[in-house]
């Protein structure tokens, strides 16, 4: 593949055709960096652009990506060599322009020998791939180094630390778009990585032996089938080497050899790409534009999200925050890949698990960004700190015109590329489904630089929004609840190492404020460093900075911030802004209730991608992440010091020689597991055990650390023989799903085994009874505790002592979670004991009637299935009482009508003439037409716990009323009436004239929270103006929704039984 | 049973074997399709039954002909099957019926041309038919039913095959249909979605290159699934399709057909004519039609009640039920047409007192509050225009078109 698609590139261009395209891509691109290595000619640039504008054209939607990558280099290409003219033609381009493009680049390539230019190229290559991050560079560099290596250097370095970046967004872009040239990488690669490195600032950037771990030859075969991403890259080594021609001159190759070391990092980051390869070797044939675009927007997103990692990076960098800021996203990424594949049914199957390791290797890669943005980090941190440099950035960004300074400009095109890549990373991370609009955003963000600031802005906010949706992800993660996932993706995965707080912090939503400030004063105190320090307060001032200055922004997309900005802006709100954390409390309400969850999420979430996600992929990415963001906080300090690119530059450097404490100190903020993370985290450990280190460096606590030790250890056991390749991201991710099904199939296996040796036994006959617990216990209390083996029959309490138990909860007077729980433990008992008699039947009833006074629907669900079970079985018990809740709970709560027309055919001839039964009959019809004077009758005579299912209904019914009334009536209804027929009657009054009084004053707040106009008439009568009302009516989103659906189930009492 | 001697039953068993290669070699579908049509209980596959019980080793046969044996698979399964079907065991007929079937589709996928589908067809219904059987068989042994939910995975696993592109794709419907009438029996209709989408959504095939029957069942299921979501105009195209394209001669379709139309149309403001009703023998909805032109609600309520078991069934009881706003409306519209005769200047004030006394004499005994409520409702629905007077009592009509007519739209919109 490598070989034929060096030849291909390098030979003939061929621009007509698409599939040659992406071949021709490469090519072209390799000339275009030779052009540029030559003389940096503005062509050359509208080449590329030109180029980008082509990977456009192929996919729609990536167009906007690509928009932004071509931006960045045409930016840099305007200012270097002002032929914005040509960019812009180039980037206006469609399909058509493709072949023009290909076109121009051919003409590009003739006018300098091509291994001249490829010698150039190399050099530029070179810096870009430093930054770039092995990945892209390795399948590019192949083909540069054979032209000549050696010349690249020189030039290198300049152009390399700014091509660096510039060619990570290219790369990241490109690399989804063109998936052909992966036979670049994969000969190139290696002897990029190993020989021309070294040479240049490589060596002195990032140690070898992370290029070597990253980017093992091996490695890059394996990925060779990625030939698109090979292609990409190059496409942005282009873009990066003309900039970086323009750079070398502007700006002192000190500077790149600083963004290099962010390419070693990359390097790390570089298995993600090569998990990535693979999955353009799946699609490969699906160069086709339609099936490419998909693909594209994957790898943007990706790409976008390391972006995002490596933006949070930056202003948490310092910060442990930042870190756990990058975790989540990567955390986040893992479930939007799997769910991508979803979405491109065709590639899906491939998709998914080569995504899984993509992610991490987008992780990396945002590291490397990290790095390179290092450069481009100096430039978000303008942007975010607002500064001069930051509005250059944007101008280039939108029209290439824009001649700013060299240096800013350099800058602004980094970040012009990481903004852009950020609102898709972010929005690809946070939800799938939301993907593509992310990937609008970008594209509008790139347009005008305010727009890409906002974009910043919003960017967090999609990825919280993201979060909900990541359902993708918490189907990966069975335990997690979806919204959990969703919701604290970016937490949980910060969680990880900072467990603790984001324990205490998400869990009371109410206090989240308060959560934040103790967790930013935690996370400056967490700082062992002083420079941890400095860099943290920094990342604080800016984020403030930011805040005061888009300070609308921040109010309002405070709630989805979570993710990367989060922690800048807890860190805001703690340290100033009273109004940001007001604004928070505002909006985060909504959001609380779920963050209730977390703490359980954050374990689970954890653990599960890890295992599913082949977790080792991610964690090394992870690992490389804190890296990076170690390297960038350390940049940004410097950064914060002397604005100016230079001194970021020395920052990079000092960053290199930090390099690996910088890791330590991420760890330590990551949290309780750091001594593990760092022993397990050191860069060749990375490469070589990043199962390990990744599941050591999420482990927040030994528990859980011990936890996943088995786990991963159990994945060994059950697919050893896979683990012994050496690409462990794919395989790992592979490992960790096959892995689980391996393990349930395998005891599914045994049972089936032991019972059915000659196969032909089915479950059902299985002799259960052998198997049934006879239990010995003799305490009638007992906590409820999953089981998670076979139980013990000396814990299991035998009939009759349940039979007291289940009078002591009874007549208990402690709370419902109490009971709840007690009685749960009851039921698994019975189940152990396989008891099916009255008893069970009254165990459930009486929880059922439990959760119901309790308004706990999935624990009264839960009930009630069993129940029913247990009446088709003829156990008697009170089937008729449950028979109508069960009506009114499809009447009011499911809404299905065919479930209701089932149930209602069910009902016998006694069962109708029953009077719970024909009460809850009357309510469905009452229901059914509207008739909300007859419902609130029955709601008053409703027998047994009837009323209590009609309670969460009364809402719905008073809104559906009033909504009539002031529709229908003409001009006023007295408020009298509707206290009368709508059934309010006053909050635990006594007196008769009490209570009347007491319905008025709640119908009266009722009908205010609800959008009603009120108006007094001359004697005094509160009434209701209906034609006003009818169109101000609303219904309030409730103050105390809780996802659990009770709000009395605080997560202090969970906290506060122990 | 009659006796049949060993060599008769040898004789019986070649001749079928010979039957059945010939037909395959020859692609001739139509002798396949009695060869494999169990339900038909036809006199040569019963006596067939009889010598293979008799032989009992029939396999052996289809092992000696390399001819017969190139289908060995096909052919023992469908031999056990039969010889189950025969002495009555359904489970064990229909779980060798259900191996032949896979060997079959199996053999079907490597067929170029869509020769076979009529015998494909025959074996979607004879698994379907047998599934039930034999789940009627379990349920009655207290086990739980199971085979014909087995049944509608293996219809899955054939509409899969039919679904791609070429000329197979048209069987790709009938299938659909077994799969419906398996899902509708299953209770798990939402299965249907998938099928569904796969249908309307493919642009490859026009729906209308379909088979007719297979077209009208298609359309008769979507419409009612359409009845159960309460979507009436979707329901009534649908629904309408069929009942146009329905066989004439096939009166129990169209009965079938009306059985859900009749509704819909009546939700929609359509009322049918009596003969309609008589001719397709449809009396359960004869009252319902009265109670709708008098403004009768007691009528309403009491046919409801009496045929509560049928419409709960059909599933029609809710939308049936729904009618009550209609039947509300043409009573108000009779008071109205009443005060107008008496007192043509304040016809279109309806005292809540008045429509409370006219409910009274149809012996429903409402409160004011309660008729307020549904003047409320029915002004909030559109079947009346004009407002409610709460102060007074009153209920005031707008004086053009008070009672609008719904013209096909259905109530509410």
């Amino acid at each position: 593949m490598n070989q034929g698609g060096n030849t291909q590139a390098v030979a003939p261009m061929d621009p007509n055709s698409i599939e040659n395209r992406y071949g021709v891509d490469g090519s072209q691109v390799h000339k275009y960096s030779y052009q540029y290595s030559t003389g940096s000619d503005s062509a050359p640039w509208t080449g590329h652009s030109a180029e980008h504008q082509a990977v456009d054209n192929g996919n729609y939607s990536n167009s906007n990506y690509y928009h932004p990558q071509p931006t960045g280099p045409a930016t840099s290409n305007a200012q270097e060599i002002p032929n914005t003219a040509s960019f812009t033609s180039s980037s206006t381009s469609g399909t058509a322009n493709m072949a023009q493009g290909y076109s121009g680049y051919t003409p590009y390539q003739t006018p300098s020998d091509p291994h001249n230019y490829s010698n150039t190229g190399y050099s530029s290559y070179y810096s870009g791939y430093q930054q770039q991050p092995s990945q892209s560079y390795p399948q590019p560099v192949g083909a540069y180094q054979n032209t000549g290596a050696p010349q690249p250097l020189s030039s290198f370095q300049n152009p390399g630390s700014y091509a660096g970046t510039a060619s990570y967004s290219g790369t990241y872009y490109n690399p989804a778009d063109y998936q052909t040239a992966g036979g670049y990488q994969s000969t190139n690669y290696n002897n990029q990585t190993a020989g021309s490195y070294p040479s240049t600032n490589y060596s002195n950037q990032t140690p070898a032996s992370n290029y070597s771990n990253q980017t093992p030859a091996s490695n890059y075969s394996n990925q060779t089938p990625a030939s698109n991403y090979s292609n990409q890259t190059p496409a942005s080594n282009y873009s990066n080497q003309a900039p970086a021609s323009n750079y070398s001159n502007q700006t002192p190759a000190s500077n790149y050899s600083n963004q290099t070391p962010a390419l070693n990092q990359g390097n790390y980051t570089s298995n993600p790409y090569q998990n990535y390869t693979p999955d353009a070797a799946n699609t490969p044939s699906s160069t086709i534009a339609t099936a490419t675009p998909v693909h594209h927007q994957q790898n943007y997103q990706q790409w976008s999200e390391y972006y995002s990692q490596t933006e949070v990076p930056c202003a948490p960098g310092t910060e442990k925050l930042s870190a756990t800021s990058a975790y989540s996203q990567s955390f986040p990424v893992p479930g939007v890949t799997s769910e991508m594949p979803a979405s491109n049914s065709q590639h899906a199957p491939s998709y998914v698990q080569h995504w899984g390791p993509e992610t991490g290797a987008s992780q990396p890669p945002s590291q490397q960004s990290g790095a390179a943005v290092s450069t481009s980090n100096d430039a978000y941190w303008v942007h975010q700190t607002q500064s001069l440099q930051a509005h250059h950035h944007v101008p280039p960004q939108n029209h290439y015109q824009s001649p700013l300074e060299m240096k800013p400009l350099y800058e602004t095109p980094f970040q012009g590329h990481q903004r852009a890549t950020y609102p898709q990373e972010l929005n690809s991370q946070s939800s799938f489904h939301q993907a593509p609009l992310g990937y609008r955003q970008p594209a509008q963000a790139t347009p005008s630089v305010d727009t890409q600031r906002v974009s910043k802005v919003q960017i967090p906010t999609n990825p919280r929004i993201a979060s909900n949706l990541p359902s993708g992800f918490t189907k990966m993660d069975k335990d997690s609840s979806a919204a959990g996932a969703a919701q604290t993706p970016a937490y949980v995965s910060v969680s990880m190492p900072k467990s603790k707080d984001h324990a205490t912090a998400m869990p009371e939503p109410r206090h989240f404020p308060k959560s934040l400030r103790g967790y930013v004063e935690r996370a400056l105190a967490r700082c062992k460093d002083d420079k941890e320090k400095a860099s943290c307060q920094d990342a604080l001032k800016e984020i403030i900075m930011n805040a005061k200055t888009d300070e609308t922004l921040y109010t309002r997309d405070w709630d989805t911030e979570p993710l990367s900005t989060v922690l800048n802006r807890n860190v805001t709100v703690t340290e100033s802004s009273s109004t940001l954390i007001s604004s928070l409390q505002n909006k985060s309400p909504t959001r609380r209730p779920k963050s209730r969850w977390e703490p359980l999420l954050e374990e689970k979430p954890f653990v599960k991608p890890a295992s599913t996600f082949s977790s080792p992929v991610k964690f090394g990415a992870w690992n490389h992440q804190n890296e990076n963001n170690k390297k960038n906080s350390e940049i940004f300090q410097k950064v914060d010091a002397a604005i100016g690119f230079k001194p970021t530059y020395s920052g990079q450097n000092s960053a290199k020689k930090n390099f690996q404490r910088p890791v330590k100190r991420q760890r330590f903020s990551g949290g309780a597991a750091t001594a593990i993370d760092d022993e397990a985290s050191s860069d060749s450990d990375k490469d070589l055990t990043p199962y390990y280190s990744s599941a050591v460096a999420l482990a927040s606590s030994a528990e859980e650390k011990k936890r996943r030790d088995s786990r991963s250890k159990r994945f060994e056991r059950v697919q050893g023989h896979n683990r012994g390749n050496d690409l462990p991201k794919p395989k790992n991710a592979n490992v960790g799903n096959v892995g689980n099904l391996h393990s349930r199939r395998a005891t599914a296996l045994r049972l089936s085994k032991t019972f059915d040796e000659s196969g032909s036994r089915a479950v059902e006959d299985i002799d259960w009874d052998a198997l049934t617990v006879k239990g010995t216990c003799q305490e009638i209390e007992k906590r409820y505790l999953r089981l998670t083996s076979a139980p013990d029959p000396a814990t299991v309490r035998p009939e009759d002592v349940l039979e007291k138990a289940l009078l002591m909860v009874q007549d208990s007077q402690k709370n419902y979670l109490y009971k709840c729980d007690q009685l749960k433990s009851i039921r698994q008992d019975l189940t152990v004991q396989r008891i099916h008699n009255h008893l069970t039947a009254k165990v459930y009833e009486t929880h059922a009637r439990l959760a119901l006074e309790a308004g706990d629907l999935p624990e009264y669900n839960q009930c009630l299935s069993q129940l029913k079970t247990l009446y088709a079985e003829g156990i008697e018990g009170c089937s008729l009482e449950f028979a109508a809740y069960s009506l009114l709970y499809i009447t009011l709560h499911s809404n299905n009508n065919r479930e209701l027309l089932s149930s209602m055919s069910r009902l016998s001839e006694e069962a109708k003439k029953d009077e719970a039964v024909r009460h809850a009959l009357s309510v469905r019809a009452a229901v059914t037409s509207g008739n909300y004077v007859m419902f609130f009758r029955l709601y008053k005579t409703a027998p047994n716990m009837n009323s209590c299912l009609m309670d969460l209904y009364v809402e719905k019914m008073r809104y559906k009323a009033v909504t009539f009334m002031s529709r229908s009536c003409r001009p006023t209804i007295p408020v009298s009436y509707i206290v009368q027929v709508l059934g309010f009657t006053g909050a635990a009054s006594e007196g008769t004239d009490e209570k009347e009084t007491n319905g008025l004053e709640e119908c009266l707040e009722w009908l205010k929270t609800h959008g009603a106009n009120l108006i007094t008439d001359s004697n005094g009568d509160i009434l209701l103006d209906t034609k006003v009302s009818s169109t101000s009516l609303f219904m309030p989103e409730p103050e105390d929704a809780v996802a659990h659906g009770d709000r009395n189930l605080d997560v202090n009492d969970f906290f506060t039984r122990t | 049973m009659a006796y049949v001697s060993m060599g008769e039953a040898h004789r019986r068993i070649t001749e079928y074997l010979n039957r059945f290669c010939d037909a395959v070699s020859y692609q001739d579908s139509s002798t396949l399709c009695r060869l494999l049509s169990f339900s038909s209980n036809s006199p040569p596959l019963l006596s067939l039954a009889d010598a293979l019980n008799l032989f009992q080793d029939a396999s052996s046969l289809i092992r000696q002909s390399d001819k017969f044996s190139e289908y060995g698979e096909i052919l023992a399964h469908l031999f056990r099957s039969l010889q189950s079907y025969r002495v009555g065991n359904l489970v064990e007929a229909y779980l060798a019926f259900e191996k032949f079937a896979n060997a079959f589709v199996q053999e079907f996928r490597n067929w170029e041309s869509a020769w076979a589908l009529e015998a494909l067809y025959v074996v979607c219904y004879e698994i379907r038919v047998l599934a039930e059987k034999a789940d009627k068989e379990l349920t009655s042994n207290g086990k739980s039913p199971e085979k014909l939910k087995a049944a509608g995975s293996l219809l899955m696993k054939v509409f899969g095959v039919l679904a791609g592109k070429g000329p197979k794709r048209v069987g790709a419907l009938y299938v659909t249909c077994q799969l419906f009438k398996t899902y509708f029996k299953l209770g798990t209709v939402n299965l249907c979605r998938s099928v569904i989408r796969s249908i309307e959504t493919a642009r490859i095939f026009d729906f209308e290159e379909f088979p007719r029957r297979d077209k009208v069942t298609y359309m008769y299921y979507t419409g009612r699934l359409e009845v159960f979501n309460e979507n009436f105009p979707a329901a009534d195209t649908k629904l309408s399709y069929a009942l146009q394209y329905c066989n004439p001669k096939r009166e129990r379709n169209i009965r079938m057909i009306l059985k859900y139309l009749i509704p819909v149309k009546l939700s929609i403001g359509v009322i049918p004519k009596d003969e309609l009703l008589q001719n397709y023998n449809l009396h359960e909805y004869t009252k319902i039609v009265q109670a709708l032109r008098k403004g009768d609600l007691r009528l309403l309520r009491h046919a409801l009640q009496e045929h509560e078991d049928r419409f709960l069934r059909s599933g029609v009881y809710l939308v049936l039920e729904k009618l009550e706003l209609q039947v509300y409306q043409r009573l108000m519209k009779k008071i109205y047409i009443i005060q107008k005769q008496s007192d043509p200047a304040r016809a279109h004030q309806l005292k809540l007192e008045v429509i409370a006394k006219a409910l009274r004499w149809l012996k429903m005994d409402m409160d004011l509050d309660e008729v307020e409520c549904i003047m409320t409702i029915l002004i909030y629905k559109n079947l009346v225009k004009g407002y409610l007077a709460h102060k007074s009592k009153v209920v005031v009509l707008s004086k053009q078109d008070p009672f609008p007519k719904l013209n096909g739209k259905p109530v509410g919109s």
